[in-house]
């Protein structure tokens, strides 16, 4: 018995061994939970009551040269979810049917993003800009449904809509590939970049740090209480040498125009400063901003991305009789007074030159010649000065080389001459085909601009900037400064029978619709031909005040436009009276921009 | 004579005991009312509670002063009514959360089940206790599952999963501390731990190779799990390890009975079998369960949601806690089941390593008290109890806490003492009323 005894104490020992065993396990558990680790879980007991909502920080704005804001922020609203812990579908489907009626979106893809958001524990931004009857109906699904929620965000804004559109590009989503590149950025899945013009190029600039608020939530998802608002930190401000006025008058010009197809691009001659560039067709970077996805999706499909102001090579017409003039005015081949009789027609040994006009000039001169844009004066002066001389004084004025606009996408056209055809021969119809802007020469807007502007200067061709200056907030101010890309010295008196010879073409020539009463005009009209279509209508020009350098050149190309003088022209026209200020008493009947009928929503309320 | 029993008991009461228990219930309540207070109907809870804390106290006492012996004598009586108990359970309770385990009496609604715990406690020891003599034979144990069997089956068929698994334990103690043979234990208790393990072998074996008919092996043994070819091969294959190592025995000259290398491969071969029909009985929030913890990252989201809670918030606490009623995990509904099975978490929480390790250390010190209680329990009936509550108190103690920081599966086994649940606080207090009685009468003579 006593043995027995002893046995089932020794049981029991080994029981409470056992037992003991387990507690130390137990107690060497916690101390690893609650001591050595605890870190890590205080960090993830954190993450799950708390949930960040970002609020975009309002991007840097882009101000016209005289301050007024092109892309700008407004208050908008945004909708939110906070995922919680009921992530099955049918607890999810009923909040993804109503959301899908509300947004236009399909309910099974929204389910299946809302699933993600809960299967990832972050918080998901449903719809941005909503328009104020959208939010109302919204807000009461607050009620309804834990974890969704409403809250304000800076919004991009374009105040003049198309204007100088191709310039200040779009905000747009970006693609899961470029985001695991910018995420290191303190770029979000969701956040919007600049996809295309200013906005892209200048988005480290404009960007700005994004804030956000920082929520308590319970694991529903509902939301307790607000913990911390991150203050957002606005971008830099950017500062364009755009003038908008000039700008708008471009753009609508365009629109106005028979084909609503083209450029214009307007400089500063005395540096090189853009004042307006334009490309039409336009769009409205505002509707790529919609809550709604089919304008998204439908404004995004029309984009007409092609700038046709830096990328758009066409043969320069007439526009081009001025270098053919430089040529042999200043090379000595001919006097401006030597007159040459047009029949209507230029005969060679092999074919016919003919002039645009069949009746013939009868007897012209440089100031008549180029005046009434007759090409058989050209033919003849063409033929004296020679395809090479005519090629050295095109390259001179910059063409067949990039303006280098730091601008993605231009080209340099394309140069016709002697040197440029090399071994494979140039003859006297090459020349004459030449002289007047026409066979293989292709030029682009811009380069055109240039070349007006280099007469205006008289031999300065700039670097085309948009940049004016860009204001940081945390060093000093960027200030852009004037380029030469290119000088060139001709006689005083070549410049001075071409600016002459120019002011009659606006004056008595082809280019009255340019005219301008208070200003001097010099310009060119030009028509080009196009063998795939209808003629392209150019029009150079620049002006001044009496007694003043001219502080605006500008190139009109409008694609299948026709005549130069009466499609080109006005527009040009309303480009220089902006640059002075002269208001224009007629406004043009606007034909309404393509893509979404509706208007954006844009909140009332103050700018941000 | 009367007189000096009662009054020399106070003089013979555990104090330390009564301090831990004291103690656990103050914890608990605490715990319970942070961890209730987010839910809406709170009131009710602590209503509930602080009734039954009332009526626990009552019953610690009467437990203290009452005379244990009488359980041993009346335990045919006791064993009648403990099975008429859980019969009428299954006929005239009400079911809550899947379970048909209430009784409503009035306003009184109580689980059955933690009382008829404890009585097969009190009747076991009273069984094993007349078989002293006969304990090392297989007979005893036999004998002793078949009197636990109709209570553990009609638990069971509530169906109450955690107050059936802690039976085994119970069961397992009480017959090893009885000085049952070893190898008797091994047998029936390997045969039913092989039975359960062959269900987390094979879910570990979906989790870990989802497209087990890449592999030879694992094919192999999803083979085994359809009761099929596979089946018969492995337990032929048990078999002959059983022949093969019993041929080296004799070849090594080594003093082995036959018998022995019969009976393993036909538990394994058994255990196998069982295992498999328990697999394929397994429910699917059961299976989501096992998944759960053989395999805590592979469903964050799901099933294996509440132990990565109850971590976090246990290690979130730190040292010192978050404070009362501010654990974000259980505060906000992150941690589910906060005041009843998962009541640690919020302890760990709210109160910390200094919390949870006083929780710990206090039931440490419990059970080293109901321990002593045995040692010097004045005879063998209630040195049995006491190994029977030692058992129980140790098993709930293990997998809760251990489900809480993520070292054992979730098995719906609450806490004693801590977690929320009245019929389980009013029994275990009267069960430690028991244990105290035993240790207070560890010298009488009667």
């Amino acid at each position: 018995m006593i043995q027995d005894v002893t046995r089932l104490q020794e049981r029991l020992g080994l029981l409470w061994v056992a037992i003991a065993l387990f507690g130390a396990v137990l107690a060497g558990r916690l101390v690893q939970l609650q001591i050595l680790d605890s870190e890590y879980y205080r960090l993830a007991a954190e993450r799950n009551r708390t949930q960040i909502i970002y609020q975009t920080a309002p991007r840097g704005r882009i101000y016209d040269r005289n301050g007024v804001p092109m892309a700008t922020n407004q208050p908008a609203f945004s909708l939110i979810f906070l995922p919680g812990k009921k992530g099955e579908r049918r607890d999810l489907r009923p909040l993804a049917e109503q959301l899908g009626r509300e947004l236009k979106k399909d309910p099974e893809e929204l389910l299946e993003t809302l699933q993600q958001a809960v299967r990832e524990e972050s918080a998901l931004r449903l719809a941005e800009n909503l328009p104020p009857q959208t939010m109302f109906r919204l807000s009461e699904l607050k009620t309804i449904y834990p974890g969704v929620d409403l809250i304000v965000e800076a919004r991009r804004l374009y105040p003049f809509k198309s204007a100088a559109s191709h310039l200040l590009g779009y905000m747009g989503k970006m693609d899961p590939k470029s985001w695991r590149t910018l995420k290191a950025k303190g770029y979000r899945a969701d956040s919007r970049i600049g996809r295309m013009g200013l906005e892209k190029t200048f988005e480290e600039e404009l960007k700005g740090r994004d804030g956000g608020i920082r929520m308590e939530v319970d694991a529903q998802g509902r939301l307790k209480r607000i913990l911390e608002k991150i203050p957002w930190e606005p971008g830099n401000n950017v500062h364009l040498t755009i003038d908008i006025a000039m700008q708008k008058a471009a753009d609508e010009g365009l629109r106005a125009s028979p084909t609503n197809k083209g450029a214009v691009v307007a400089l500063d001659p005395r540096n090189g400063d853009i004042l307006a560039i334009a490309s039409a067709p336009a769009f409205d970077p505002n509707d790529i901003l919609s809550f709604d996805p089919e304008v998204v999706r439908k404004t995004l499909s029309e984009i007409f991305e092609f700038n046709h102001a830096i990328a758009g090579t066409y043969p320069p017409g007439s526009t081009f009789k001025m270098i053919v003039g430089a040529a042999f005015l200043n090379e000595g081949k001919a006097a401006p007074d030597e007159s040459v009789f047009c029949p209507g027609y230029y005969d060679t040994a092999s074919r016919r030159f003919l002039c645009w006009e069949k009746k013939g000039h009868r007897h012209v001169s440089w100031i008549q010649g180029l005046t009434n844009s007759c090409d058989v004066y050209f033919y003849r002066m063409g033929l004296k000065a020679g395809g090479a001389a005519i090629e050295r004084y095109a390259r001179l004025f910059g063409l067949g080389q990039e303006t280098k606009v730091a601008l993605k996408g231009e080209r340099r056209g394309h140069m016709f001459g002697p040197e440029a055809r090399g071994k494979r021969g140039w003859w006297d119809g090459d020349t004459l085909n030449l002289s007047i802007g026409q066979g293989e020469l292709l030029v682009t807007p811009i380069q055109m601009a240039n070349v007006a502007a280099a007469f205006a200067n008289r031999g300065i061709l700039w670097r085309p900037h948009y940049t004016d200056r860009i204001v940081y907030s945390d060093r000093p101010e960027y200030k852009q400064r004037p380029e030469k890309i290119g000088e060139f010295a001709l006689k005083p008196r070549t410049w001075e029978l071409i600016d002459e010879a120019m002011q009659s073409v606006v004056s008595s020539g082809t280019g009255v619709a340019a005219r301008i009463p208070g200003l001097i005009v010099a310009g060119k009209t030009g028509t080009a031909q196009n063998p795939l279509g209808d003629d392209h209508a150019w029009f150079i020009s620049y002006a001044r005040r009496p007694g003043e350098e001219a502080k605006v050149a500008v190139a009109v190309l409008v694609e299948n436009g026709g005549h130069g003088s009466s499609v080109a022209g006005p527009i040009a026209k309303r480009v220089m009276m902006a640059a002075y200020g002269i208001e224009d008493k007629k406004p043009l009947p606007l034909p309404p921009l393509p893509g979404p009928a509706h208007p954006v929503p844009v909140l009332p309320g103050r700018a941000l | 004579m009367p007189q000096r029993v009662e009054s020399g008991l106070k003089g013979r009461v555990d104090w330390a005991f009564v301090f831990a228990v004291v103690g656990l219930t103050l914890l608990g309540t605490i715990a319970v009312i942070s961890g209730a207070t987010p839910l809406p109907y709170h009131e009710g809870i602590f209503q509930r509670h602080f009734i039954a804390l009332a009526l626990g106290t009552v019953l610690f006492l009467f437990g203290l002063g009452f005379n244990y012996q009488i359980f041993e004598d009346q335990s045919r009586i006791l064993y009648g009514f403990t099975v008429v108990l859980m019969i009428s359970v299954l006929i005239i309770g009400s079911t809550q959360r899947g379970a048909k385990a209430w009784i409503h009496l009035g306003p009184i609604s109580f689980q059955p089940a933690e009382l008829a715990r404890v009585c097969t406690i009190l009747v076991l020891a009273a069984y094993l206790d007349r078989r002293a003599r006969r304990i090392t034979e297989f007979s005893t144990v036999a004998w002793t599952l078949a009197i636990a069997g109709p209570i553990v089956v009609l638990i069971l068929k509530q169906p109450d999963l955690g107050s059936t698994l802690s039976f085994f334990p119970l069961i397992l103690g009480m017959l090893f501390v009885a000085g049952a043979e070893p190898w008797h234990l091994f047998t029936v208790f390997g045969y039913g731990l092989v039975s359960a393990a062959i269900p987390v072998i094979f879910v570990w074996l979906q989790v870990r190779f989802p497209y087990a008919e890449s592999g030879t092996i694992p094919y192999l043994l999803m083979q085994t799990a359809r009761m099929g070819v596979g089946t018969v091969v492995a337990i032929g294959l048990f078999a002959a390890l059983g022949v093969g190592a019993w041929k080296l025995a004799t070849m090594m000259r080594m003093q082995a009975k036959a018998v022995y290398f019969v009976a393993v491969p036909a538990i394994l071969s058994l255990g196998l079998l069982t295992g498999i029909l328990v697999n394929r009985q397994l429910k699917g929030y059961q299976r989501n369960r096992v998944v759960a913890f053989v395999a805590p990252k592979a469903d964050i989201q799901g099933a294996s949601y509440n132990v990565n809670q109850s971590q976090i918030a246990i290690g979130s606490g730190g040292l010192v806690g978050k404070g009362l009623f501010s654990g974000t995990q259980g505060q906000l509904g992150f941690v589910p089941e906060r005041h009843t099975d998962f009541i640690f978490s919020v302890v760990g929480e709210e109160m910390g390593f200094l919390g949870s390790a006083a929780v710990l250390g206090l039931y440490m010190l419990l059970l080293w008290r109901i321990i002593s209680a045995a040692r010097s329990a004045r005879d063998r009936y209630g040195f049995l109890v006491c190994a029977g509550m030692a058992s129980i108190f140790a098993f709930s103690l293990i997998f809760n806490v251990g489900m809480c920081v993520g070292l054992a599966p979730v098995a719906g086994i609450p806490l004693p003492l801590i977690s929320y649940g009245g019929s389980s606080l009013v029994i275990t207090l009267w069960a430690l009323g028991i244990v105290g009685n035993i240790y207070a009468r560890r010298y009488s003579l009667l």
